[in-house]
């Protein structure tokens, strides 16, 4: 028997549990293994070596589901709470643009007429129409922002190890 | 089936607490052992634990349940486990995840005892715990996600991120190298 038919056959032992082998591959291989006791040892060993890592078991700690259940609530609950505050928000935004849009043309011409009376440049006034118009944009980023900042040193996870 | 994994996902989506008090339970030990081994401590793996169920609630509508659930829950705690890593050691991701460069976040004797001979009774048991000890962490990984976990190859694709063909490389030296050392009597 030479090399090449060993090698073969210890590629399909592993491919058999990695991703499996083709009806032809398996019948070769179970020829080869009632005839090489080399092989048939490998084999052996293969399926010894997954019998073993099947067979680890682990504990899990006591009352661990029940703490992980408690904590999971307790963030649902603070989840909850913040809920309304958001609804509140995104409706004043809303209420914001909606608001913005329409009165638009009356601003502009407001803020032209401010800027001519003041003798203020152009480019000035156009800008203040801009920061007016992005006005609930950047409150909602600002909150946004300020609520990110409060989340994250609630907790680091593995932080308590 | 489908029908569940409707439920599931509208469930995860309205944060139910029922359904999330009824996965802790499911997948506890599942997620409990899977989190050891890649942490190697059991107190670690208790807050990675929580922490996992809170990522849960707090992310439940980004699942969309075209996936197995265990498989979007198992890649929450990895990401956890990996961010966590890279706070606190400041090592590079490749580093953990790339065998060839390293044993990454092996299992650490930080109590003068290996961690898992707390859990582990039978005297074979502690033959295979050695060994795994000694493969490097993305071997033990693939192991533990096919053989015991029993997951397809493309569900520890998308868990470890990586190509199925790295899955496929990772399993056969991690058997190779598992194998051997059963062989020679593990802790050898």
């Amino acid at each position: 028997m030479t090399n090449d038919l060993h090698a073969r056959a210890e590629t399909l032992i592993a491919k058999d549990r990695v991703e499996g082998i083709s009806a032809a591959e398996h019948e070769w291989l179970s020829q080869h293994l009632r005839e090489c006791t080399q092989c048939a040892d490998s084999a052996n060993a293969m399926q010894q070596a997954l019998r073993s890592l099947r067979t680890l078991s682990v504990s899990v700690p006591r009352e661990l589901a029940a703490r992980t259940q408690f904590r999971v609530r307790l963030r649902a609950h603070e989840l909850q709470a913040r809920e309304p505050r958001w609804r509140l928000i995104w409706a004043m935004c809303g209420a914001s643009w909606v608001a913005g849009a329409a009165t638009a043309p009356y601003v502009w011409h407001g803020l032209e007429w401010i800027g001519h009376r003041t003798g203020m440049p152009d480019l000035l006034w156009k800008m203040g129409f801009g920061v007016w118009w992005a006005l609930p944009a950047i409150v909602a980023a600002a909150i946004l922002l300020m609520e990110g900042g409060e989340r994250r040193p609630a907790r680091t996870a593995g932080g308590g190890a | 089936m489908a029908d569940d994994a409707k439920t599931l996902v509208q469930g995860l989506r309205q944060r139910d607490p029922e359904l999330l008090d009824r996965l802790i339970e499911q997948y506890q030990y599942r997620l409990f052992r899977y989190l050891l081994y890649i942490t190697g401590n059991t107190e670690r793996a208790e807050d990675f634990f929580q922490e996992t169920w809170i990522r849960v609630l707090e992310r439940g509508h980004q699942y969309d349940g075209k996936f197995k659930f265990e498989s979007w829950l198992f890649t929450i705690a990895r990401n956890l486990v990996i961010d966590w890593q890279r706070q606190k050691k400041a090592v590079s991701l490749d580093s953990m995840t790339d065998p060839e460069e390293g044993r990454g976040f092996e299992i650490v004797d930080e109590k003068a005892e290996s961690p898992l001979d707390l859990f582990l009774q039978a005297e074979s048991q502690e033959r295979v715990q050695a060994s795994l000890q000694q493969l490097s962490a993305p071997y033990r990984e693939v192991l533990l996600l096919r053989f015991q976990e029993e997951m397809q190859l493309d569900e520890i694709a998308r868990i470890q991120a990586t190509p199925i063909s790295t899955v496929k490389s990772r399993l056969y030296r991690g058997l190779e190298a598992l194998k051997g050392l059963l062989a020679a009597g593990g802790a050898a």
